[in-house]
C-alpha cells in the first residue's frame, strides 16, 4: 500500500513535468499551427544548459533554472525566425508538411549535436535540495518535491500570463484568427516568435527540473516528445488547461501502471507503450483529440 | 534522339553490374546498404511525396518484415524467399490496416499516430526478448553461404530494380495521378471521382510492403537483427535521404539515398559530425530548395536528347529592336 502511495506521489511530480512540456507543444500548435517535433530536444537542451551553468559557472541551482529557461527561450526565438518564417508566407504550399519536416529535421540536428557537445554518458547535476521527506511510510526526495512545486508555480505563472495579461490575450486572439488579430492591431509575426519562445522556455524549465531526478542524456527528448503528444492529444490540441490536466493524469497513470503491471521486469518498458497505445486509440476514435478546441485547426 | 536518358541509365547500370566484382568487400557492403536504403527512400517517397501521407512508421514496417521473415525461417525452416514474401505480405496487411484506421487523420496527426505505432513495435520487439532476443540481437539465417558479397550485391540490385519498376509503373499510371490528387486536396480529389479512402489505404499498403521487403533482405544479409532497425534515428536517416534528394520523385529519392550513404562512408573520419551536417543540409534544403537538391539535375537529365520544341528566334529581331 505504501508503495502505491509513493508511486502516486512520484507520478504526480512527473505529471507536472510532463504538463510543462505539453503546454509548450499546445501553445505552439495553437499559434503556429504546427506540431513541434523538436520539442523534446529543447527540453533536453534546457537540462544540459542548467547543468553547465551550475557546474561551470558555479551558480546555485535555482538561478541556473531561470538562466536555462531564458537561454532556451532566446534560442527558440532565433530558431523560429531562421526556420519557420515560410509558414506565414502566402506562397508556401502545404504548410503543415513544411512545419513537420523542418521540426523533425531540427530534432535530428539538435539530438546529434548534443551527442557531440555533451557526450553519450548520462550526466547528473547537483540536486536543488538534498535529503528526503517522510510522510508516514511514504518516502519522497526533496528534489521531487521541489520539481513538483516549481513546476506548479511555472504552470500557474503561465495560466496567469495567458488569461490575465494583455500579451496572453493577444496570443489567444492570434490563435483564434490571425487575420482578425491583425485588424485590431496585433502583429501576428511577433506573437509567433513569442509563442515558440515561451514553449521552448517551458520545456527547458522542465528539463532543468527533471535533471537532478533522472540524469541527462542526449536522447532523453525522444520519449518525452511522445509523452507530450499523448498529453496534448488527450487534453486537446490548443487547450492549455487540458494539457496541464492531461500531464498530471498521464504521470499518475504511468506511475500506477508500473506498480500494478503483473510482470515487474517488463513493467517499465511497457509503461511507455501504454501511454502510446492510449494515444493511438484516442486518435482513432477522435482524430483531433479528446477536447480539441474547435477553432484550433490546421490551415 | 528520344529515350536517350533511358539508354544512358541502362548503359550505366550494365557497366556497374559488369564491373561490380572489382569493388572491394567494403565498398560492396556500402553499395548493398545504399540499395537497401534506396528501396526504403523510394517507397517512403511514394507514401509521403506522392500521396502526401507523412508517415514516421516506415522503419517499423522494415523491422516487422525483417523479424517476421527471420522468425518464420527459424521456427518452421521454410526457405528464406518464402519467409521474405510472408514478411512483405504481413507488412502490406498491417500497412493497409494502419492506412485504414488513420483515414480521418491529416498531416501532423498522421505523423504522431505512425510515430506511436513505430514506438509500440520497437518497444514490443525489445521487451519480448524470449521471442526476439531483444536488444541482444536475433541471429538470422544468411541468404547465401558464400564468403563473397557478390550474390548479395546482385540480389539487392534485383530487389531495388524490381521495386523501382513496380513503383515507377504505379506512379506513371492513373494511380500515380490519383495519389497526387489526394495529396493536393482530398476534397477536390473526391469531388472529381477519386476514391480517396481506397487510394490512401493502397498507398500505405504498397509502401509498407516495400519497406518489409527491404527489412527482410536486410535481416538475412546482416545476420543479426535488433529492434533499433525500427528506431526513430533510422527513420530520420531515411527522411533526410529522401528530402535531400527530392521527395516528389522516386529517382531523386533513390539518388538521395545513394548520395547520403556514400557521403556517410567518405566522411567517416568526421564521426558523429556527419549526422549533424546532414541535419543542416536537410534544414537548408527545406528552407531554400524544397523540391530537393537532385530534382533540377534529374529534370535536366530527363530532357537530354529531347528535340528542342522551342522554335528558333526569328532573325533580325536584334536589329529591329535597335532601330526602334
Amino acid at each position: 500500500m505504501d508503495y502505491l502511495f509513493t508511486q502516486a506521489a512520484n507520478g504526480a511530480v512527473i505529471g507536472v513535468i510532463y504538463a510543462l512540456i505539453a503546454v509548450g507543444v499546445t501553445l505552439i500548435f495553437s499559434i503556429l499551427k504546427i506540431v513541434n517535433f523538436a520539442h523534446g530536444d529543447l527540453y533536453m537542451l534546457g537540462g544540459y544548459c542548467a547543468y553547465y551553468v551550475i557546474t561551470l559557472l558555479g551558480v546555485p541551482p535555482l538561478p541556473a533554472l531561470l538562466a536555462a529557461m531564458a537561454s532556451v527561450f532566446a534560442l527558440g526565438i532565433v530558431l523560429e525566425r531562421l526556420l519557420l518564417t515560410p509558414l506565414y508566407a502566402e506562397r508556401t504550399e502545404r504548410k503543415d508538411e513544411y512545419g513537420l519536416i523542418v521540426t523533425f529535421g531540427l530534432a535530428f540536428f539538435l539530438r546529434n549535436i548534443a551527442l557531440i557537445a555533451f557526450g553519450p554518458f548520462p550526466l547528473k547535476p547537483p540536486s536543488f535540495s538534498s535529503g528526503i521527506q517522510r510522510l508516514g511510510n511514504i518516502i519522497i526526495t526533496n528534489d521531487r518535491i521541489f520539481a513538483g512545486g516549481a513546476g506548479l508555480l511555472l504552470l500557474a505563472v503561465l495560466l496567469y500570463f495567458m488569461n490575465r495579461t494583455i500579451w496572453g490575450q493577444a496570443l489567444d486572439a492570434v490563435s483564434q484568427s490571425r487575420d482578425s488579430a491583425a485588424i485590431v492591431g496585433i502583429n501576428p509575426g511577433r506573437f509567433n516568435s513569442l509563442a515558440f519562445g515561451v514553449g521552448a522556455g517551458l520545456a527547458a524549465g522542465a528539463g532543468a527540473l527533471i535533471a537532478p531526478i533522472f540524469s541527462l542524456a542526449p536522447d532523453m527528448g525522444v520519449s518525452s516528445n511522445i509523452q507530450a503528444y499523448v498529453i496534448v492529444i488527450l487534453g486537446g490540441m490548443g487547450s492549455v488547461l487540458g494539457s496541464i490536466l492531461g500531464g498530471i493524469v498521464l504521470g499518475e497513470t504511468e506511475g500506477l501502471f508500473t506498480a500494478f503491471f503483473p510482470d515487474p521486469t517488463r513493467a517499465l518498458a511497457y509503461t511507455n507503450a501504454f501511454g502510446v497505445l492510449v494515444l493511438m486509440i484516442v486518435l482513432i476514435l477522435r482524430p483531433t483529440g479528446l477536447f480539441g478546441r474547435r477553432h484550433v485547426r490546421m490551415e | 534522339m528520344r529515350g536517350l536518358p533511358v539508354y544512358v541509365l541502362l548503359a550505366a547500370t550494365v557497366t556497374l553490374l559488369a564491373y561490380a566484382h572489382l569493388l572491394n568487400s567494403y565498398w560492396m557492403h556500402v553499395a548493398i546498404i545504399a540499395m537497401f536504403y534506396g528501396i526504403l527512400a523510394s517507397s517512403w517517397s511514394l507514401l509521403a511525396g506522392y500521396a502526401g501521407l507523412f508517415s514516421l512508421g516506415h522503419m517499423a514496417f522494415a523491422s516487422l518484415g525483417g523479424y517476421a521473415s527471420a522468425l518464420l525461417v527459424q521456427w518452421y525452416g521454410i526457405p528464406i524467399p518464402f519467409g521474405m514474401a510472408a514478411g512483405v505480405a504481413l507488412c502490406c496487411a498491417i500497412g493497409g490496416l494502419i492506412g485504414w484506421v488513420c483515414l480521418r487523420m491529416s498531416g501532423p496527426y498522421l505523423a504522431i499516430f505512425t510515430l506511436a505505432f513505430s514506438e509500440i513495435v520497437r518497444i514490443t520487439f525489445s521487451t519480448e526478448d524470449q521471442v526476439t532476443a531483444g536488444m541482444a540481437g536475433l541471429h538470422t539465417e544468411p541468404l547465401f553461404h558464400s564468403v563473397s558479397r557478390l550474390p548479395y550485391f546482385f540480389t539487392a540490385f534485383g530487389l531495388l530494380a524490381f521495386s523501382l519498376a513496380v513503383m515507377g509503373a504505379i506512379v506513371h499510371s492513373r494511380w500515380g495521378l490519383f495519389f497526387r490528387a489526394v495529396r493536393e486536396d482530398e476534397q477536390a480529389a473526391a469531388a472529381s471521382g477519386v476514391r480517396v479512402a481506397q487510394f490512401r489505404i493502397l498507398a500505405f499498403a504498397i509502401a509498407s510492403g516495400f519497406a518489409g521487403l527491404a527489412g527482410g533482405f536486410y535481416a538475412h544479409y546482416i545476420g543479426i537483427l535488433t529492434p533499433s532497425l525500427g528506431s526513430l534515428d533510422l527513420m530520420a536517416v531515411v527522411v533526410v535521404m529522401t528530402i535531400i534528394g527530392g521527395m516528389e520523385r522516386i529517382p531523386t529519392a533513390v539518388g538521395g539515398a545513394f548520395g547520403v550513404e556514400i557521403l556517410q562512408e567518405l566522411l567517416r573520419a568526421y564521426g558523429q559530425w556527419r549526422l549533424v551536417i546532414f541535419g543542416i543540409i536537410l534544414l537548408l534544403t527545406m528552407r531554400f530548395a524544397r523540391n530537393g537538391l537532385l530534382t533540377p539535375l534529374w529534370i535536366q537529365f530527363v530532357r537530354l536528347g529531347e528535340v528542342r520544341s522551342v522554335p528558333p528566334p526569328p532573325r533580325d529581331v536584334g536589329q529591329e529592336g535597335s532601330r526602334i
